[in-house]
């Protein structure tokens, strides 16, 4: 009796949720409706972007939805809005493709684009093809993420440099995306193998307040400045680029205080683990009923602390610690920070929504034999796309500098990505791993992909400067 | 290998050979790999840059253990030269296995396979010889070719697909070392250099990176170079006309862009970069009679003389790219091409006289207007010079082989799979009846064949109902545990 009303209550609020996103959705083209009627442009990337933002921020509202309620009819709308914002994506990398003259792939704007792209059409094939639902709880974020990204990256047409002239980069970037994502899909595939496994809810709090605190350390190590300032890379308005003082030296500006909220925050971040420690250490449950109280705790001041660093990095005048006067910066100037900030509060709500509503999901997803060998199947698809990668783009090397290896970081780490996946497949054909073992491989060798694809770029220098 | 397991070279051959050492091996290498892209290498840094980033002592340190230059060090070679071995060791050590697998297919299933094999069918028959041929046609009609095997009194049937699969791993690692051996053979007789030439310019010293020169047996001549910009400034394309001359000869001409290299006798060409070259092409002038008379359109390197008439030559005698004039002096401040200026010489030889004519006209020393000549300069052409990247790499072609080797081994590996079905007629001695045992296997993706599996019997099923013997052969057993 119970379960009927609490049923028949589910599908009311099932239906007031997809009603609710619906009606959002309406209205935000409807914003952007007058907006493009006030302008007059009408099919720009800018706004077939913003469509697609909104198509996948309902379908990402939707997946979530779906996640926690676990009501079928969600999935339906969300695969449908997906799928429109998918056309509107598909609809601005044409666009931008028809105004560059070139596959776009030549920036980190135009290659988020087109990740996003293969993403959403990835999300889509799962579903449908294998029937992993959720997968959207989980992709649907990322791509948000990506869009948002975009938004504030550089958005103007460049001119290709000579040595990006060339059809093998093409091959080159559209196999790494593929393979990206691919690895990406693994990744999922192998965390939602570790819930079948009824891994311990625990063991999840550890791992995503490690990568929050991981996220916080890094900003507070890197950026903190005396008496609590925030330091900033500069950022000019007009050429939309990052200001330097000399030839790769970047101009910081300081924000006073926000460094010691980010220094809160990562303390308070950081509880959760304190707690789940002693919890383990002294053998006594009550210490996770702490760190989970904790958990919310931390949301709330990753929040504020995003909210604060969104309202003051957005635009403002600051002093520099290198050199005098005040200088603007803009949230395109950080775009790391920005993105660990709001990984960070995802990170935490997913973790929440595995707390609550763990036997729903363990109830949604496929069994862990199944999961175990799809995650198996979509690496054995990623290799073959990371050696084409890894080829076609010593074959352009080759062809530009002389050199089909160099030993730059970039290459260093795509091979090292490649050796990891090579590891995993030797354990699990030739030693028979299985299940967990196999699951963490995948999920280090994801780790070890984001690293090449972002902690590359951004930490190491090299010859891949392009993007 | 062979031999008793208890004796050294044996367990040290185990050990070469184990996947576990391959793992060692393979983890040393992604650790060691990732010091050298965190560490400054020395190849691709200045060296001031060095000695910014790390103390005296600590670049020493580094220097000495060659963690600022990981990647030419003897111990990173070493350690990947271990990982050849055990990968040759690891195969060699599991080949035959592979091998007898391949070379001898395993076409009757004993009793002992049959028990444990999955999955398998027991389907009921009227005779042996209606079962075998309904099993027959039904595989033909799959794209299998199966095969009979004759035993001392009756036959089975067995059909494969694809054998090729179970040596595709040692594709992939004979690839793996063929682009091993390519880099090994272009670090041993490989080099990379640059050339510079300027326009007009022939030559054959390549600087290699060491600072030492290596002389080509043939030269390269540079005709022409350019570059395009986009509108905004920004360059757009380089390209040369090269030619190769050997024996004053000319044997090849290619224009090259940056991505499209010249090749000739194992020796690369690549365009890198393109620039002024400080030095002038030609000056070009108008030059008219101060008496009146036609003008003259002519262009003048460096040192060049020119008769402007019977009596009057004209010198091209300084050129300055960056001048400061003082004193009656005139001084080059730098080589950039800042603010040129050009120093010409008109004589006349019937009245012996010499006029210094400026461009720009320097105050008290140019006598441009008591010039027998009114000279006006149009035009300074700079000449340019274009940069290549000269490479001789023998070892390239094993690694393209070895890629090209690796992804149809991949291929294989991960897409291609041995099917193996076996058709068995077996006999109740107690009851007398006939039924038809199928078997089948696969090397991976088992979940994928079960359900091929059973299109099979679905498929032998139908044929039996067919066959003009089968009105009773029907009924279906299934066997316990499947």
């Amino acid at each position: 009796m119970a379960r009927a009303k609490a049923e028949a209550q589910q599908t009311t609020t099932g239906m007031t949720l997809i009603v609710m996103v619906g009606l959002a959705i309406v209205f935000l083209l409807f914003m952007a409706f007058l907006n493009v009627v006030k302008s007059g442009n009408v099919l720009n990337e800018t706004n077939l972007l913003f469509a697609a933002l909104i198509f996948y921020a309902g379908a990402g509202a939707l997946y979530l939805g779906f996640g926690v309620t676990g009501v079928e009819s969600y999935v339906k709308f969300a695969s449908l809005a997906t799928s429109a914002g998918l056309v509107a994506n598909t609809a601005a990398i044409a666009h931008r493709w028809y105004e560059a003259g070139h596959p776009p792939f030549s920036s980190v704007y135009e290659m988020l684009l087109s990740f996003v792209w293969t993403l959403a059409v990835l999300t889509l094939v799962v579903e449908k093809k294998y029937g992993v639902r959720v997968i959207g709880t989980v992709t649907m974020p990322v791509a948000i993420v990506g869009v948002v990204l975009m938004q504030l990256l550089r958005t103007e047409v460049h001119p290709l440099v000579p040595a990006l002239q060339s059809t093998w980069l093409h091959v080159h970037v559209t196999l790494a995306m593929l393979a990206y994502a691919a690895c990406a899909l693994s990744f999922a595939l192998a965390t939602m193998f570790l819930i079948q496994d009824k891994m311990k809810t625990e063991t999840f709090l550890a791992i995503t307040s490690s990568c929050t605190v991981a996220i916080y350390a890094a900003v507070v190590l890197t950026r903190f400045e005396k008496w609590g300032g925030l330091s900033l890379v500069a950022w000019n308005p007009d050429s939309k680029s990052e200001v330097f003082i000399s030839k790769g030296v970047r101009l910081f500006v300081d924000i006073p205080d926000l460094g010691w909220l980010m220094t809160l925050a990562l303390l308070v971040v950081a509880s959760p683990l304190v707690f789940y420690a002693l919890s383990r250490w002294k053998k006594d449950d009550s210490f996770l009923t702490l760190a989970n109280r904790a958990v919310f705790l931390s949301i709330l001041l990753q929040v504020m602390a995003l909210s604060m660093f969104l309202v003051r990095a957005h635009d403002g005048r600051y002093s520099s610690l290198d050199a005098d006067g005040l200088f603007p910066t803009s949230l395109a100037a950080s775009p790391f920070i920005l993105s660990g900030l709001v990984g960070g509060v995802f990170i935490s709500l997913l973790y929440l929504l595995l707390l609550w509503r763990r036997p729903d999901l363990e109830r949604l997803l496929p069994s862990s034999d199944n999961l175990d060998r799809i995650t198996y199947k979509t690496i054995s698809l990623a290799f073959p796309l990371l050696t084409l990668m890894i080829a076609s783009g010593a074959y352009w090397a080759n062809q530009t500098w002389g050199s089909y290896w160099s030993w730059d970081p970039k290459e260093t780490w795509a091979a090292i990505t490649w050796l990891v996946y090579a590891g995993y497949l030797h354990m699990r054909i030739t030693r028979g791993w299985r299940g967990r073992r196999a699951a963490y491989f995948a999920i280090l060798g994801f780790i070890v992909v984001m690293f090449t694809f972002f902690g590359v770029t951004y930490l190491l220098p090299g010859l891949h400067s392009y993007a | 290998m062979a031999g008793d397991s208890r004796t050294i070279p044996h367990r040290v051959w185990r050990t070469i050979a184990s996947i576990q050492t391959g793992v060692v091996l393979l983890i040393l290498v992604v650790i060691l790999a990732a010091v050298g892209t965190i560490v400054l290498q020395r190849p691709v840094t200045d060296p001031d840059e060095m000695q910014r980033a790390y103390s005296p002592a600590a670049l020493r340190i580094l220097d000495k253990v060659g963690l600022t230059d990981v990647f030419h060090s003897w111990w990173f070679l070493g350690l990947v030269l271990l990982v050849s071995i055990s990968i040759v060791a690891a195969s060699i050590d599991r080949f035959p296995n592979s091998w007898r697998y391949y070379s001898r297919p395993y076409k009757y299933p004993d009793e002992g396979f049959r028990r444990a094999s999955h999955p398998q069918k027991l389907l009921a028959v009227a005779d042996e010889e209606s079962g075998l041929v309904a099993a027959e046609r039904a595989l033909h009609s799959l794209g299998y070719k199966p095969e009979r095997v004759v035993h001392e009194n009756n036959f089975s049937v067995f059909a494969e697909r694809s054998r090729i699969s179970e040596l595709a791993v040692y594709i992939v690692h004979a690839s793996l070392l063929l682009i091993f051996f390519g880099t090994v053979v272009d670090g041993i007789w490989g080099w990379r250099g640059t050339l510079n030439l300027n326009e007009g310019q022939t030559s054959n010293i390549v600087e290699l990176r060491d600072g030492t020169t290596r002389t080509l047996p043939f030269a390269i001549r540079c005709d022409a170079a350019g570059q395009e910009n986009y509108k905004d400034g920004t360059p757009k394309k380089w390209w040369s006309k090269l030619a190769v001359v050997r024996d004053g000869r000319d044997l090849l001409k290619k224009e090259i862009v940056v991505n499209d290299p010249l090749f000739y006798s194992g020796v690369r060409f690549y365009q890198s970069s393109y620039g002024p070259n400080g030095k002038v092409d030609k000056l070009m002038l108008v030059a008219a009679p101060s008496k009146g008379g036609e003008k003259r359109e002519l262009g003048l390197a460096v040192n060049d003389t020119v008769p402007l008439d019977a009596d009057t030559t004209v010198r091209f005698a300084e050129f300055f790219p960056d001048y400061a004039a003082q004193d009656g002096h005139v001084y080059r401040k730098s080589n950039d091409l800042e603010n040129p200026a050009a120093h010409l010489i008109v004589t006349s030889k019937s009245s012996g006289k010499e006029f210094d004519v400026w461009f720009p006209e320097i105050e008290g020393i140019a006598d441009n207007s008591k010039a027998p000549y009114f000279l006006e300069a149009t035009d300074l052409k700079m000449g340019y010079f274009t940069g290549l990247q000269v490479s001789h790499e023998p070892g390239q072609w094993g690694v393209w082989a070895g890629v090209v080797l690796m992804v149809v081994g991949l291929a294989f590996v991960f897409y291609v799979v041995h099917v193996r079905i076996w058709v068995v007629p077996v006999l109740d001695l107690q009851t007398g009846k006939h039924s038809l045992w199928i078997g089948g296997s696969v090397n991976r993706n088992r979940d994928a064949f079960e359900e091929r599996f059973d299109t099979l019997v679905a498929k032998v099923k139908e044929e039996l109902k067919t066959m003009p013997t089968a009105s009773r052969g029907e009924k279906v057993a299934v066997v316990a545990g499947n």
